[in-house]
């Protein structure tokens, strides 16, 4: 097949009657043209006589057309020898057998004749824009004349035909007729691919891969379009090209279940289906990027020889359907307020949409939508970042007057925590959001924290790890808050010990969590839950423990009997309201609880036994050490381990990802 | 005036006012002040787009180049309006009667301005698609002498190109074809497709209406609230309807029947608007000349196109091959073909710029959005 040698000329095509630079009319080889002897020979006998005197005839246009590509003078008519004058009755001939054939199988039922008739046609595309050239007499203008309307004429006949193998839409409503019609000769010529076996099947259902085009029809399409290119027929064929591949797409976009938005319907949808549709986009979008875009790419390729021609169709094709994938997320930023669950479904477009940017940055063709295509991802970006926001104020404004009973972990706190663990899962998407943001903002009170440390620790300079500890911060001072609700300093404690050691266990339990907030956040929280433990332990047991001292029990060196009944009696008291209250109270963490009565009976029990060792004989066995001595020790022990279990039966953790932002 | 100049200098004052503002609270008569300029300046902006001083460079009326600056005027208006409206204590101003209720009417236009953007986008295509066959055409007959063979290659291409402007046309009148509607639910692939090349938003969707209903509630403050704040938002609303209705009128959208019926409510004695009317005047006489016609629509350069695709046309049907050159045809190809280079020239830049007014518009709601609901919150009482 011959280079095209003057395919691109910066979006315009050939204009005849224009002088050529001579480095184009030079690069006319006649060795290049030399009829295929190999092919002419393969015609049937009785063609052959015929066949020899075709091959002289060609010889002499090929001589024709390498004398009127050298001459210098080009003011001088040249002479058309009388072969040309056959020569255009024979193409004019052909043209004439192949008119009368099916659209869409025009070619490919006889290779050898194909191949003689596009040779031809490229001739004659020399011919005319050789002689163009020329100043021509009346007589030769006639020749020229009758040259350019046949290779009109031969034009029409292929650009109908590039037409008919690329329409999609009526080779796929035709499919049965294309059945009954391709010829016999592209079934046993090549082996039956899947794609292939479509046609040969019943019923005629398109099962084959977008898009749609055999191997066969795209190798006939290369090779009009190089034939109508050579002949300056580009435009036409690139004008076909781009609205019927447009349609395609338009439908294969249809077919994926993608169709144009309306920006005003879309914005007044319910939330369910707009989520829905995210998943369709991103969808979309994904199919786009690894396979919609690649595959057109290299159909483009492998009918337009010319890199740049097969360029730039592909990248207006590329543009129209980029341009209408992103009307999606700006459709999105439209709605009013999104709940900060809704996160999460933006920075999945956010993460798509870069996909499609860096798909977009390695293809030249389509750099031109990179800043549309920044600017709507920005812009999600930014609403990614007014929602993450809008956590922090909705703990803000998290003020209720009421404490949650039994100092239970508090709603806020699990919905906060789950959101983080779950936002975390996006943190670098979320360290880009954030970065981006702040970068606009331009403001210098963002910037991260700690960036002067640079103690090797690279999360301390995180963007996403300073907002997060921002909402952790705002969580503590709220939690903190919310614990001044209870009237008793002991339930505060179990409330800050419940919710301390949820985000704790929270930060532990995921391993990005923990990288974003850092060692030093838990060592500060595990040093917290110790403080509060301790001043659980003072407030709740001091007391008890002072009705266990060995001091002030004596009189006069005697151990009076009746204060010795009073501490027996306060104890009794004091540890059953502590028994009765603190049942009652929640610690849902299993560890947490233990902890705790193991350290409230290692404080309790030793000086119980020992306050029992050393003073129960001092009262009267029998009815008195009955009345006094209610617990041993081992009682007390069991009592202990009933602390702290709630009123109600505690339901077992939730495991998977609960935000229900219960109040 | 240019008019950037002037822009920067109006913002420039604000930004300097804003200040004061925070200062002094409420200062009613610079307030009047800042509205009288931004009047005064959108009045200046449309008279230079409907008749241009000496100095400036004529830009034919609905031509890529005039829609280019009416596209700009909207982009700069729209910065001072929203200077204006944000100025001071923003969330305050916009939560309080009358904004309150007007801007959110203005968001609920701009959203419909924004279909409109995409649907006018799409028309582009269509220009485009119309400009490459006429380039076919005019480059076929700049041949000399014309030969039998390009005459044919020219009046096939410019069959196509009467085809394609007047299907787009029809499409735009009665929408038969089983288009697909906005949603995207997953269905079978639609066999039964339109001839028109580019398809636009749904099959009901019509610019015109989208249009009207823009307009629809489109009126002017009375009373105490025409020298306030409510002014500049009516003002706006204007602009973006008329821009929207232009853009609408110069470039093939789906379904424009009735476009001309937009109505814009103005008082007469506001002389703001008045440059505005007379470019709705101007623009709607050349419209009820295109529905006697048929056209595609009313952008300069297609119109062109179209009126020098039927002479050649005429010339190509008539054609016989003499060897000579028909200097009218020739002059008629050239002509063309320039109009076809002006197109390439023009046609991205404006496509661009229509980009670029979308996102504004985008930008512009989630700021006015956000303002709402900030204002919102601070108006509502503690808990």
């Amino acid at each position: 097949m011959e280079k095209i040698l003057n395919a691109e000329k910066s979006g315009s095509f050939p204009r005849f009657g224009r002088r050529r630079s001579k480095l184009e009319t030079s690069s006319f080889k006649l060795e290049n043209f030399k009829p295929k002897e190999a092919d002419e020979n393969q015609i049937t006998r009785s063609n052959l006589e015929h066949g020899v005197k075709r091959d002289h005839m060609l010889e002499q246009v090929d001589q024709f057309i390498e004398n009127l590509a050298s001459a210098r003078d080009k003011s001088i008519t040249p002479e058309i020898p009388d072969l040309v004058e056959q020569f255009l009755k024979m193409v004019d001939y052909r043209i004439g057998t192949y008119e009368m054939r099916e659209a869409s199988v025009m070619f490919g039922q006889n290779q050898e004749e194909d191949s003689m008739f596009f040779e031809a046609v490229n001739r004659l595309s020399k011919i005319v824009s050789n002689l163009d050239e020329f100043i021509l007499d009346s007589e030769t203008n006639g020749c020229f004349n009758r040259a350019g309307s046949i290779l009109h004429h031969a034009m029409s006949l292929l650009e109908n035909e590039f037409v008919a193998l690329l329409d999609v839409w009526k080779r796929s409503c035709n499919v049965n007729i294309m059945d009954s019609k391709t010829p016999k000769i592209m079934d046993s010529k090549t082996p039956k691919t899947p794609k292939q076996s479509v046609f040969d099947s019943n019923p005629p259902e398109m099962e084959i891969e977008f898009p749609y085009f055999t191997s066969e029809s795209i190798s006939v399409m290369n090779r009009v379009a190089t034939a109508m290119i050579f002949a300056g027929y580009q435009p036409e064929c690139c004008v076909a090209y781009t609205s019927l591949r447009l349609k395609a797409l338009d439908a294969e976009f249809c077919n994926q279940g993608y169709e144009n938005i309306n920006m005003e319907e879309f914005q007044r949808m319910e939330w369910a289906s707009q989520e829905r549709e995210i998943e369709n986009w991103i969808h979309i979008v994904n199919y786009c990027t690894a396979n919609l875009f690649p595959v057109e790419r290299q159909l483009c390729n492998s009918i337009f020889e010319h890199a740049s021609t097969a360029q730039r169709l592909f990248g207006d094709l590329a543009t129209s359907l980029t341009i209408k994938l992103l009307n999606f997320p700006n459709a999105l930023l439209l709605i009013k307020q999104y709940s900060t669950e809704k996160l999460f479904k933006f920075l999945d477009i956010y993460e798509t949409l870069c996909e499609l940017i860096s798909g977009i940055g390695n293809d030249l063709s389509a750099k031109d939508l990179i800043p549309d295509t920044s600017i709507t991802q920005r812009r999600i970006g930014e609403a990614a970042v007014s929602i993450f926001c809008e956590l922090e104020n909705s703990i803000k404004s998290d003020n209720g007057r009421i404490p949650v009973a039994n100092g239970a972990v508090h709603p806020l706190t699990r919905y906060t925590m789950n959101y983080l663990k779950y936002a975390c899962e996006y943190k670098d998407t979320l360290e880009q959001v954030f970065r981006q943001h702040n970068e606009t903002e331009g403001s210098t009170e963002q910037e991260p924290k700690n960036a002067t440390e640079g103690n090797g620790e690279s999360i301390s300079t995180s963007h996403f790890a300073t907002q997060l500890r921002l909402v952790m911060d705002l969580l503590d001072a709220n939690i903190d808050m919310k614990s001044n609700l209870y009237k008793e300093p002991s339930l505060r404690y179990i409330f800050l010990m419940n919710n301390g050691r949820y985000m704790l266990q929270k930060v532990k339990s995921s391993t990005d969590i923990f990288k974003v907030t850092g060692d030093d956040w838990s060592r500060k929280r595990s040093s917290d839950l110790r403080q509060y433990h301790k001043n659980y332990q003072r407030e709740t047991w001091s007391k008890v423990l002072q009705c266990m001292s060995h001091e002030g029990l004596q009189v006069n060196g005697k151990v009076s009997k009746s204060i010795l009944k009073e501490r027996f009696k306060s104890f009794n008291a004091m540890f059953d309201e502590i028994h009765k209250t603190q049942c009652g109270w929640m610690v849902s963490d299993e560890q947490l609880k233990s902890e705790l009565r193991v350290s409230i009976s290692a404080v309790v029990i030793p000086a119980y036994r020992s306050f029992l060792g050393r003073f129960s004989s001092h009262l009267d066995t029998g009815k008195q050490q009955q009345k006094y001595i209610k617990y041993q020790a081992e009682e007390i022990e069991g009592l202990i381990d009933e602390l702290f279990e709630g009123t109600v039966t505690s339901m077992g953790r939730r495991r998977h990802i609960h935000l229900s932002h219960g109040k | 005036m240019p008019a950037t100049d002037y822009h920067a200098s109006f913002l420039g004052r604000l930004s300097i006012r804003r200040n004061q503002v925070i200062a002094m609270d409420g200062n009613h008569e610079q307030e009047l002040e800042d509205l009288e300029l931004f009047s005064k300046h959108v009045s200046e902006c449309f008279t230079e787009l409907l008749s241009p001083p000496d100095d400036v460079p004529f830009d034919t009326l609905l031509s890529i180049p005039w829609l280019r600056k009416l596209l700009d005027v909207f982009l700069c208006c729209e910065a001072e309006f929203k200077a204006i409206i944000m100025m001071g204590n923003d969330s305050f101003q916009i939560s309080k009667p009358p904004l309150d209720r007007l801007i959110p009417d203005l968001l609920d236009r701009s959203v419909k301005a924004l279909d409109i953007c995409n649907a006018v986008t799409n028309g582009l295509d269509s220009v485009r698609h119309y400009q490459k066959l006429a380039e076919i055409a005019a480059s076929a007959l700049e041949q000399k002498p014309i030969g039998d063979g390009q005459a044919r290659r020219a009046k096939k291409a410019l069959n196509s190109l009467m085809l394609a402007m007047s299907i787009d046309d029809k499409d735009c009148s009665a929408v038969k074809t089983t288009e697909r509607s906005w949603s995207f639910s997953r269905r079978g692939v639609n066999k039964d497709r339109s001839p028109g090349h580019f398809r636009q938003v749904a099959k009901s969707w019509s610019a015109a209406k989208q249009i009207q209903t823009m307009a629809c509630n489109l009126v002017p403050p009375r009373g105490a609230e025409a020298s306030g704040l409510a002014s500049p938002v009516y003002i706006m609303s204007v602009i973006m309807v008329f821009v929207m209705w232009a853009l609408v009128a110069a470039i093939p959208c789906q379904d424009r029947n009735g476009l001309l019926a937009t109505h814009f409510p103005v008082p007469k004695q506001l002389n703001w608007d008045q440059s505005i009317i007379g470019l709705h005047e101007k623009i709607g006489e050349e419209w009820k000349k295109k529905e006697k016609k048929g056209a595609a629509g009313l952008l300069a350069e297609m119109q062109k196109m179209e009126k020098l695709g039927h002479n050649l046309m005429e010339f190509t049907e008539s054609f016989q091959f003499h060897g000579e050159t028909d200097e009218k045809a020739a002059a008629h190809a050239a002509e063309l073909a320039e109009t076809c280079r002006r197109m390439e020239e023009g046609l991205l830049p404006l496509q661009v710029k229509i980009r670029e007014v979308f996102h504004r518009i985008v930008r512009t709601r989630t700021e006015f959005l956000h303002a709402l609901d900030q204002g919102g919150k601070s108006s509502a009482p503690l808990v």
